[in-house]
């Protein structure tokens, strides 16, 4: 292993993450390579959103380093604010801001950080507003939209930014149940386009359909690693057998 | 949607005889107070102050009150024994309603006979409404009133600047940048302002010869002093921003003050209009402090116009000339202001 990060879009080594005293990853070592969808199943409090939030450093490891594009992104003198450019991310709860209209949602970073001008970032907005297929909904307020599109509108947010890798947070879990499908639709396309993806989700479905590689976290520790049809069909550690008989 | 003819004579045809006329003798007690009592002056005069005296004492008045509140204590008395039984639910709101009006009459009778049966009913009249004499210093309240606004308005500008960058402060991580900020918050919340007025009068200006006029100092002072508390106002204003909000912000590449700039402080704005308004409410009161500066004729507020013109006069009758000019400015202040709320509001949520 020469190049710490190697070819690996993210690499993980030893990670470790204390929330006061309760000890959540206990010692993560993992790659991402480009162009995967990796699927990061596990029970609740098993530390998968945290494991999730290091890759772009919302949370930052205790212990332990994180590279992107083989830079040290836990390295104090790495500008975080660039290597977040290229690092999408869609949270459960959305986040949009609510003062602004979806248009304002997404150009916003565009002008201010890519200090893209006015043009080209409305540009860009329509595009991915109608890669997400709500391009009549621009001028709409978040408040005014379904939880299904509040969702999308995050997703071209974080693409507009055209990033490397996207990250999403159990991203249907807060939605009403016919509204699940459009989320994954949207996000099985951009699977398809080429994205790479780390997907932290209950979806069953989608983990088998569209996951390249399926991880299952249980107690802070990776205790399975694989394709996920092989993960489903035929689980090795007796956890992961627990949980998938209880989810599926 | 129903026109409003419609829906009243829906609703009329909710009543009952009995919730209706209830309705109607509740009302009826609070406007034959207040009509009856406006009337008697208007036709007497409200000047002078002994024909307002006239009024108050006279049978014509007494006949107005004992009218209100046998009119008041029937329709409380019935209202409030009767509105469980009513058919309908908007006639249960009437006899509601009706009660409630009824036990106001009731109040506002009392409140007036225990002024009128007062020990000295002549000196109040006498100290307090004789508005005769605010005629002369008319010009003098308008002035006043002109300076109340500017000095809490300036006051203001400086306390909301000067209270952003203290909330920001008191927010940061490290405890030496906030450490100064939060003393000096609650060193200014903690000492009463006429003392940071002359403080800032007798120390600054005369004893340092900070070369700023009386009018200036006071209005810096004024600043200092809303800059502490709309600190706090904005800390919790921040503070109530969801975290998700700055994590999507800082995710998309911003940094900590461009996601303070677009995104938290848009929002926290909004969220203090109504604290903030109470505190440039509570500021244009607390401009009656600078009095202790002794500013020019020019330069004084509304009330330190009335407490000059007491001086002439010794009559208090001053101080509601000023009452009137704060009514004046603070009843439209706040009308303006939850206006702005709604139309805010009606943007995004």
């Amino acid at each position: 292993m020469s190049a710490p990060g190697g070819d690996a879009l993210i690499r993980m080594e030893g990670v470790h993450k204390w929330f006061g005293a309760n000890h959540v990853i206990k010692g993560v070592d993992l790659s991402v390579e480009k162009g995967s969808v990796v699927v990061i199943i596990g029970p609740s409090g098993s530390g998968k959103s945290t494991l999730l939030r290091m890759m772009n450093m919302l949370e930052e490891p205790t212990e332990g380093k994180v590279w992107f594009e083989g830079k040290d992104i836990t390295d104090i003198r790495t500008d975080l604010n660039r290597v977040r450019t290229d690092i999408g991310i869609v949270f459960q709860s959305f986040n949009l801001f609510p003062h602004m209209t979806a248009m304002g949602n997404i150009t916003i970073a565009l002008r201010k950080v890519l200090k893209l001008d006015a043009k080209e970032a409305a540009e860009r907005a329509r595009a991915e507003l109608e890669h997400m297929g709500l391009p009549e909904k621009a001028d709409e307020y978040p408040s005014q939209l379904s939880g299904g599109q509040q969702q999308r509108i995050a997703i071209a947010r974080a693409l507009a930014m055209r990033p490397k890798l996207m990250l999403f947070d159990e991203v249907t879990s807060a939605l009403d149940p016919e509204l699940v499908q459009e989320v994954l639709d949207a996000m099985k396309r951009l699977a398809d386009e080429g994205m790479t993806m780390v997907v932290v989700t209950h979806e069953m479905g989608f983990a088998r359909e569209v996951g390249t590689r399926m991880i299952f976290t249980d107690g802070g520790r990776i205790v399975e690693d694989g394709p996920p049809r092989e993960i489903f069909d035929n689980p090795k550690d007796d956890r992961t057998k627990d949980f998938l008989s209880h989810v599926l | 949607m129903k026109t409003r003819g419609e829906r009243i004579r829906e609703w009329t045809s909710e009543q009952t005889a009995l919730s209706l006329g209830l309705l109607l003798v509740g009302a009826g007690g609070v406007a034959v107070f207040f009509v009856g009592t406006i009337l008697l002056v208007w036709l007497n005069g409200p000047t002078p102050w002994e024909s307002l005296l006239e009024t108050v004492l006279s049978a014509a008045q007494g006949t107005v009150l004992n009218l209100a509140l046998g009119l008041g204590a029937a329709a409380a008395i019935a209202g409030f024994a009767s509105y469980r039984r009513m058919p309908t639910k908007a006639a249960r709101e009437a006899a509601v309603s009706g009660a409630a009006l009824g036990v106001q009459a009731v109040l506002l009778v009392g409140v007036f006979y225990a002024f009128r049966k007062g020990e000295n009913v002549a000196l109040t009249v006498r100290q307090n409404f004789n508005f005769e004499l605010l005629g002369e210093f008319g010009d003098a309240f308008v002035n006043g009133a002109k300076n109340t606004v500017f000095l809490a308005a300036v006051g203001e500008a400086l306390g909301i600047a000067l209270g952003l960058v203290l909330a920001l402060l008191i927010l940061s991580e490290r405890v030496v940048v906030r450490a100064p900020a939060r003393a000096y918050i609650n060193f200014f919340r903690g000492t009463p302002l006429v003392w940071q007025l002359a403080f800032g009068y007798f120390g600054l200006k005369l004893g340092m010869r900070i070369p700023i006029s009386t009018y200036q100092t006071a209005a810096l002072v004024l600043g200092l002093n809303a800059g502490a508390y709309s600190a706090e106002i904005f800390r919790s204003g921040i503070q109530s921003i969801e975290r998700g909000q700055r994590e999507a912000a800082r995710s998309l590449g911003m940094s900590y003050m461009q996601s303070m700039r677009y995104v938290i402080l848009p929002q926290a704005f909004r969220r203090v209009i109504p604290p903030l308004t109470n505190e440039f409410i509570i500021l244009i009161k607390d401009t009656s402090l600078v009095f202790v500066l002794g500013l020019t004729l020019e330069g004084r507020e509304l009330f330190a116009v009335a407490r000059d013109a007491y001086a002439e006069r010794f009559n208090a009758t001053m101080y509601i000339g000023a009452v009137i000019g704060y009514l004046a400015i603070t009843l439209p202040l706040i009308r303006a202001v939850t206006m702005l709320e709604n139309k805010l509001r009606a943007g995004y949520r």
